[in-house]
């Protein structure tokens, strides 16, 4: 008798615990994980619910540092700041922009290791649940973010990129292989088709209440750079698409 | 059946406490965030992928300068570095996380918690800035700036969010860009695997038409770290010869430097070189192509978030109130409705330098007499037991001090010992009479020559001051209306400086006459011994010098009296505190923030000087703006002192 009681208080402390732990437990997860971001319930959350950060809109890249290397293009052999091997000064020095344009690659300094440090607007969308799409005016460029892995293609300007969510960090990381050689300046700074270009996307509200996007961009590239290439480019959120002016690429 | 149920409920109740348990675990530790945030503490190394080097002499590329930013810098050469004041000045905070070195990031921890309490941060040539994360607030507004300034911290996600405020002003980047002491900081300090990317917000609009946005990526490296410096000055500004105040800085328009690195770096475009806010938008690709001109374009300028002009105003809040800010040793700053006092409080009573307007009075001896009864009954720790320990009065009693302090009441504070008025300003004299007859001492006067008969004047501080704060105080009959005598300095002086007869509260108090300044009845007051100054007039943060060239005042004496501070002042380290100087108005200042004062009047007075030599009239110099550069911080279109009226003084004192 003495035993079934204490087993049943037992038993229903038990239950208690557990449902007390179970409602604690509910609280304490925070709602984004639980729902996606969209507040959806149901099954395992697709990467655009999953998104902590919301990175969809219009943005411009105000020109604040490497004023000089972005908004105009410096002259030959002007490599300063980027760590360069001697073969990649010896190919960076032959560069021939004329001979660019004539074999249709004057989109080399519009690939992934280099267009988030050129002037311009971006457009992020979703393409799908599970693709986020980054759309440039400078060069006309799109970079497609799958949060999958994908299949192999063809070598591009943009390569392949394979997009994660950090979400308890607030941030996305992007890793692009799979890219043609190009340039991280358009002076022909190179980067190699053997370049991996690691991203980390950043976004915070200023105290003046914009909306900041911050891109974090290491270039390793063991054929023409002595060290990983670190740079960080920063992006105004606009309200609209006014100045979005999609121009084609080019080597003046 | 009831043993496997119990047995199922005990391991599902175990396991969603665990889990639980684990749950609540990271959120904490995450201060704010989801998760742990990775540990920024370490070395880092800059590898100066962006913007590499140091930037050349007016390289302005990508700053957001608005014509007081640019007339700055073109006028304020590198070599400001070179004087006495400055040499030893630490990188400025907007600059530091750019300077050439590594930086290192040290935690702060509870001892007993271990949560984390703040960062300290390290770079070359800086002093150590801590980071605040137990959410203490900002200083009041009155409170000293620092080259570091005052930073608190938050998480959000994995981002530490840090708030800089209190900063002095200093420079941007190296190359010419200023920033003013109003400027506002704000960093996002992230770490992504072994990077880490700083996001940094200076907001400075007195020199900026934006908030200026530039992020920094730095590299883990525990064999990186800051780079040692030794600061090894000389006693004299460059150029400067063998003069100690000479202030190096060029003429508007004069400047030989500015664009000459446009030689070597030929294909930068010369508008760009000078920046502005329209150059730094994707939109001034047009510019460069030729198809419309920068005055036609149209781009989405970010507003500033910090309200300078309230900033300014708080540093002397016109509220009603009397505010503490203590200062060093027995000495107190009284701001007191848009007035600063300076009081030593102690047991020989307190000596007060001005005493505000006289609205204020029973408020100012309100607070001066809190001060005072906290300065006689200081907590006293129980040292002393038994017949041998002294008594209240000194003597062995059979009460230690500490049963005496638990059985008596506390000896009454003293009153006022001195009023001392740095001028005959009313904002200064004000409270004379009502502060003066605060007092506990009875004081003699009307003697007869020494050895005559005296008279008893009653409890009554000695109020002291130049000779010229009387004679304008007790202005004779049919030249205004004189004040009343109870408000007169009872003991004058017109040397160079006059001594007190006696040590208050342990310090000899020296007054220093400032010649032709404000007016020609100026002086400053030296605490020698706490190592404050109270400038009067001289100084103030939230304006230009009042100078009444009707009543004897020039920039020249001005600058002649800040200039005699310096030489008195000394600095703790790194051109940063030390000697404490209390302005007429505004907040408390150390050696630096006179130099920048005085480097300011010198720059104007050597404008307008150079102006009047090329026969402009007044009105032409007035419309040549030569404080252009100043005016967002110093000047004003209305009230009593608008920067016309001081334009007009140094013309006319020149």
């Amino acid at each position: 008798m003495m035993t079934r009681v204490v087993n049943r208080t037992f038993r229903s402390g038990a239950r208690v615990s557990a449902c007390v732990a179970l409602l604690v437990l509910a609280a304490t997860i925070p709602l984004d994980a639980q729902r996606g971001r969209g507040g959806a319930a149901g099954p395992a959350a697709s990467p655009r619910q999953a998104a902590p950060i919301d990175l969809t809109g219009y943005w411009v890249s105000p020109i604040i540092e490497d004023w000089k290397y972005r908004m105009v293009i410096p002259n030959k052999g002007v490599f300063d700041g980027i760590p360069l091997s001697a073969e990649g000064r010896k190919v960076g020095m032959a560069w021939d922009p004329i001979a660019d344009e004539k074999a249709g690659e004057q989109c080399r300094a519009y690939g992934a290791a280099g267009i988030m440090r050129l002037p311009g607007r971006l457009h992020i969308t979703w393409q799908d649940d599970s693709t986020l799409r980054v759309d440039t005016d400078t060069g006309t460029q799109t970079r497609i973010f799958a949060f999958r892995p994908q299949s192999a293609a063809e070598p591009s300007w943009q390569g392949q990129s394979l997009a994660q969510w950090n979400v308890p960090g607030r941030s996305l990381k992007v890793v692009t292989t799979n890219l043609k050689a190009g340039y991280v300046r358009r002076n022909g700074a190179p980067y190699s088709s053997r370049a991996v270009v690691t991203e980390y996307w950043e976004l915070h509200t200023l105290p003046n209440k914009e909306e900041w996007l911050t891109v974090t961009t290491k270039v390793e590239d063991a054929a023409y750079f002595t060290r990983p290439y670190l740079t960080s480019s920063d992006f105004k959120k606009l309200p609209n698409s006014v100045g979005w002016s999609p121009t084609a690429c080019s080597t003046k | 059946m009831n043993r496997t149920t119990t047995i199922g409920w005990r391991a599902v109740a175990l396991l969603l406490g665990a889990i639980t348990a684990t749950v609540l675990s990271v959120r904490t530790g995450a201060q704010g965030g989801g998760g742990r945030a990775p540990d920024i503490a370490g070395e880092w190394r800059l590898d100066q992928g962006e913007d590499p080097g140091q930037p050349s002499l007016s390289d302005y590329l990508g700053l957001a300068f608005n014509e007081a930013g640019r007339l700055r810098a073109d006028t304020t050469p590198e070599s400001i570095w070179g004087t006495p004041e400055y040499q030893c000045r630490p990188h400025s905070a907007p600059h530091q996380w750019r300077g050439v070195g590594g930086t290192r990031i040290l935690k702060e921890l509870d001892p007993i918690s271990r949560d984390i309490l703040g960062f300290r941060l390290q770079f070359m040539r800086s002093l150590d800035r801590p980071i605040f994360l137990d959410n203490r607030e900002h200083p009041p507004a009155y409170a000293p700036h620092s080259w570091s300034g005052f930073s608190t911290a938050q998480w959000e996600g994995h981002t530490l969010k840090v708030t800089t405020t209190h900063l002095k002003d200093g420079f941007l980047k190296r190359g010419g860009p200023q920033t003013s002491d109003m400027l506002t900081m704000t960093e996002y300090i992230t770490r992504h695997d072994d990077i880490m990317t700083i996001v940094q917000v200076v907001d400075d609009p007195i020199y900026l038409d934006e908030p200026y946005v530039l992020s920094i990526t730095y590299t883990y490296d525990p064999t990186a770290g800051p780079a040692t410096e030794n600061c090894t000055g000389s006693a004299f500004a460059e150029n400067g010869g063998t003069d100690r105040h000479h202030v190096p800085h060029f003429l508007p328009g004069q400047n030989s430097g500015i664009g000459e690195f446009l030689k070597t770096e030929d294909w930068i475009p010369v508008e760009a070189s000078r920046g502005g806010v329209k150059t730094i938008y994707p939109e001034y690709r047009a510019v460069l192509a030729g198809t419309t001109t920068t005055a036609a374009l149209t781009v989405p300028v970010s507003r500033s978030a910090n309200d300078v002009a309230k900033r300014i105003a708080d540093q002397s809040p016109r509220d009603g109130q009397v505010h503490v800010l203590p200062v060093q040793g027995n000495v107190y700053m009284l701001v007191a409705d848009g007035t600063n006092i300076t009081a030593s409080v102690g047991r020989d009573g307190i000596a007060v330098v001005n005493t505000g307007s006289a609205q204020m009075s029973d408020k100012v001896l309100t607070a001066l007499s809190e001060l005072a009864r906290a300065a006689v009954t200081p907590p006293v720790p129980n040292a002393c037991f038994g017949a041998n320990c002294p008594s209240a009065f000194g003597s062995p009693a059979w009460s230690s001090p500490f049963f005496n302090a638990l059985v008596t009441a506390p000896r009454a504070p003293q009153g006022m010992r001195y009023v001392i008025n740095t001028s005959a300003a009313p904002e200064h004299v004000g409270g004379n009479a009502k502060l003066a007859a605060a007092a506990t001492f009875r004081r003699a006067g009307g003697a007869g020559g020494f050895g005559g008969a005296t008279r008893d004047l009653g409890a009554t501080a000695t109020i002291v001051a130049h000779e010229g704060v009387l004679a304008s105080l007790s202005t004779p009959p049919g030249k205004g209306t004189p004040a009343p005598a109870a408000a007169w300095p009872s003991e004058t002086f017109f040397d160079e400086f006059h001594k007190l007869s006696e040590y208050v509260n342990g310090e000899p108090l020296i007054l220093y006459r400032a010649s032709a300044a404000n007016t020609d009845g100026d002086s400053f007051v030296f605490f020698r011994h706490s190592e404050v100054i109270a400038a009067g007039n001289l100084l103030s943060t939230v304006s230009y010098p009042l100078i009444d060239t009707e009543k004897g005042g020039t920039i020249q004496g001005v600058i002649d009296g800040l200039n005699h501070i310096l030489d008195l002042a000394v600095a703790e380290y790194r051109a940063q505190g030390g000697t404490w100087i209390v302005p007429g108005r505004g907040r408390l200042c150390d050696t630096a923030d006179v130099a920048s004062y005085r480097n300011m009047l010198v720059m104007i007075r050597d404008r307008v000087r150079d102006l009047k030599k090329k026969g402009m009239t007044l009105e032409q110099v007035r419309a040549a703006r030569p404080t252009l550069d100043f005016d967002g911080r110093y000047g004003s279109a209305t009230g009593a002192w608008t920067t016309d009226m001081f334009v007009s003084a140094v013309y006319r004192s020149l």
